[in-house]
């Protein structure tokens, strides 16, 4: 058994059917990123399994249970960051609002707190509010408040989508060492193509309308990996040039 | 514009207003107006002066504002507890906040004929009053707030599994606190009115029977000493609110 | 069940209610009556002329009362927007005038002008004074310095470019601020027909309370607050018509 099982899930908004018969398995510690284009439901997916919506077909099962409600185990890091922070808080305060929320003990926070914005390097903006940190950091500030919930499973919905190139591979990067370090099961949502590849282990490729899985791609590029030369180097390319065909066709 | 030149025209504009204050004297002294239409601005300071010193107008300010404040903050409470509540009800804003709108363009000066049906003229119906007319723009203020929340922020308290208690408390009501200072300024206001309106009517001891009074006896130089108390307070008042809101809501600016 | 449904149901269970206890209790109050007895009192002041002729006393003044605060506040405010060295000058005169409450000034208004409409009227013209100049002084600063200089290059003159691009473009937030002054003036007129002054549905409601008639009282209050819902939706109505729904670009509550 796996830990996150997909067992052949329908979904559709009102008569627009969504998702169809997918069947998806993702093992723990595992880094498993879905690809498609738009109108393929990857985002519908992850909520699912974020317990934000219930399937109308098929169930999503977490460690064997089946998943009905948000569960405590699962973190979900929102594509538009900027609404998904608390614009009263600090950024101390944001991250105190997951530890809040789990009954972390009260006096350990601050330390806890000091800890996790120095993971996401955000140690020297503890007291600054979100409007004052730029699209990157708050997205760190999200990753940090994400870790504050001590996930077994992190779901990212485009995290990286609005950032420009450079911050974007930065946080990449600093992501896979953070998963790695915590040995969380990570579902990452994207429809960057390379960095689908570049961050995990396997992709799962989506066609459209309604989304179905197309194709699974192994991964078996070498860990760490490195921004210059595992993009160079030719399984790289090879599984880019296979899973941008496939994309292709699936949008004919 | 520069701070420099920001404040040279800040201090012309001081100038313009003593200007008119000169011109108010002038026109005291030598227009021809009875003196008990129009003290000039020499007498009425004396008798604010006097007043203040002496006389009772410090313990009668005191009074007016101690009314205004106290039935304010009881209806803030008030209105924020309930506008919590209705605005995070679904069932409550569909079946209880239309009845508030009915009631929104009733003058808050016409629940005071009402309460001294039930009360009478006592210094009760006077803060009673006060309460209930300075709690429409908290409440309305706040239900507004309470119920617009981003949808983003409601997905993440149901992913952080908040209950709905620490929804509203961390999430929905700071989320209205821009709407709610500003419906607290606004019954600030409110609340002075009535007060001043509570005196007229009941004659209890505050700075509107006293201006009222003034005017009566013809005392006019005592009467525009109280008019500049009564327009003081409101300054004041709303100027403070003001500085507490802009440091609040320091989180709104980048 | 439809949304007015929804709103409905509760005012309606609640006279309901009201209705029942007062009835089957058989209360006797000098403070609330039932709410068929409120009906029935408001149905004989319709009749015979009462609430027509004090309606008449507080619109006339409260319409009055508007024309000439309003008036003097577009005067003022075109002023104050078109020429910055005047608006900067007359800042702390105006911080210092608006916040006193119109009502402090009731005295002052008895004194110099008596009982009656003159006093009335001077007071609501003083309150409606505000709401026009802050609307109508933020309308002309923020016209779009681009049409000011259409009317440069054609050359209209002062008097031109006030009344064929000034004007019409600030027009929408006028009327925003037309409509907040005209709802203060409604309440200020029955406010200082409760506190003093002899006439008015304002007066009406004091004396009702005051003569044990809480039917009357509470027709009144009724009547009163449909008087300020039917003028308000009157003006948005007018507001939609005139500038289309977006047409204010102001969100006015």
């Amino acid at each position: 058994m796996s830990l996150i099982e997909f067992r052949g899930i329908d979904h559709s908004f009102g008569a627009r059917p969504v998702l169809q018969s997918i069947d998806i398995e993702v093992e723990e510690s595992e880094f498993v990123c879905i690809v498609g284009p738009s109108g393929c439901g990857k985002t519908t997916l992850l909520r699912l399994l974020a317990g934000l919506l219930t399937p109308a077909g098929g169930e999503v099962t977490l460690g064997g249970k089946r998943v009905t409600e948000p569960p405590r185990e699962v973190a979900f890091m929102f594509q538009d960051y900027s609404k998904a922070l608390l614009p009263w808080r600090t950024a101390s305060g944001n991250v105190s609002l997951a530890l809040e929320a789990s009954g972390y003990p009260r006096a350990q926070r601050p330390a806890r707190i000091h800890e996790l914005l120095e993971k996401v390097g955000l140690a020297g903006h503890a007291e600054n509010y979100p409007a004052q940190l730029s699209g990157g950091m708050q997205q760190r500030l999200q990753i940090a408040r994400c870790l504050a919930q001590e996930p077994e499973v992190l779901l990212m919905d485009e995290p990286f989508g609005a950032l420009d190139a450079m911050t974007r591979q930065a946080l990449q990067d600093e992501m896979l060492r953070l998963v790695e370090s915590t040995r969380t099961t990570a579902l990452f949502v994207t429809h960057d193509l390379e960095e689908a590849i570049y961050l995990g282990d396997r992709v799962v490729a989506l066609y459209p309308n309604p989304g179905r899985v197309a194709q699974v791609f192994d991964v078996t590029l070498p860990r760490p990996r490195n921004q210059l030369t595992t993009r160079e180097s030719p399984e790289f390319l090879r599984l880019r040039r296979a899973i941008f065909d496939f994309v292709r066709e699936g949008e004919t | 514009m520069t701070p420099l030149a920001r404040s040279f025209w800040y201090a012309g504009s001081i100038a313009v207003t003593a200007l008119v204050v000169v011109l108010w004297q002038a026109i005291a002294d030598h227009g021809g107006i009875p003196p008990v239409f129009l003290p000039g601005p020499d007498r009425s300071w004396d008798a604010l002066v006097a007043g203040l010193q002496g006389g009772d107008l410090a313990r009668l300010t005191g009074a007016t504002i101690e009314r205004m404040v106290y039935g304010w903050i009881l209806a803030s409470l008030f209105g924020i507890a309930l506008g919590a509540l209705i605005g995070s009800s679904r069932l409550a804003r569909e079946y209880i906040a239309p009845t508030l709108e009915l009631v929104r363009p009733v003058p808050v000066s016409a629940f005071m004929p009402i309460v001294i049906a039930f009360i009478g003229l006592t210094g009760d119906m006077v803060l009673i009053v006060i309460a209930i007319g300075s709690i429409w723009p908290v409440l309305l203020a706040t239900v507004h707030g309470v119920s617009a929340v981003e949808p983003r922020l409601v997905e993440v308290s149901r992913s952080l599994r908040l209950t709905r208690l620490a929804t509203l408390w961390k999430i929905a009501l700071p989320n209205a606190q821009p709407d709610i200072l500003a419906g607290m300024r606004l019954g600030l206001t409110v609340s002075l009115i009535l007060a001043v309106i509570g005196e007229m009517l009941t004659s209890e001891d505050g700075l509107g029977s006293y201006i009222l009074l003034a005017g009566r006896t013809f005392h006019s130089a005592d009467l525009f000493a109280g008019v500049i108390l009564l327009g003081a307070i409101g300054l004041v008042s709303n100027l403070a609110l003001q500085a507490i809101e802009h440091r609040m809501l320091r989180w709104t600016r980048r | 069940m439809s949304k007015l449904a929804k709103g409905i149901l509760f005012p309606v269970l609640f006279l309901l209610a009201w209705e029942i206890v007062m009835r089957a209790t058989r209360m006797q109050s000098d403070s609330l009556a039932p709410p068929s007895e409120i009906a029935a009192a408001f149905w004989r002041a319709a009749l015979d002329g009462t609430l027509a002729q004090r309606t008449y006393e507080t619109l006339r003044a409260a319409l009055t009362g508007l024309a000439v605060g309003g008036g003097l506040a577009v005067v003022m405010s075109i002023a104050l927007g078109l020429v910055p060295a005047f608006a900067r000058l007359m800042r702390f005169s105006i911080e210092a005038l608006r916040p006193v409450p119109s009502v402090a000034l009731i005295p002052v208004a008895i004194l110099v002008l008596g009982f009656g409409y003159a006093m009335e009227i001077s007071l609501i013209a003083f309150s409606a004074f505000w709401p026009v100049l802050i609307y109508g002084h933020a309308a002309i600063v923020n016209i779009e310095p681009q049409l000011l200089e259409v009317s440069r290059v054609l050359r209209l003159g002062a008097f031109g470019r006030v009344t064929k691009i000034v004007l019409p473009a600030a027009l929408p937030r006028y009327f925003v601020g037309f409509r907040l002054s005209a709802a203060v003036s409604l309440i200020i007129a029955v406010t200082v027909e409760i506190a003093a002054n002899p006439m008015g549905v304002g007066h009406e409601l004091m004396v009702a309370s005051q003569s044990l008639h809480p039917d009357l009282m509470f027709a009144m209050v009724l009547w009163i607050g449909l008087v300020g819902w039917s003028l308000n939706a009157a003006l948005l109505f007018a507001q939609r018509r005139l500038f289309g729904p977006a047409g204010a670009g102001v969100a006015a509550r």
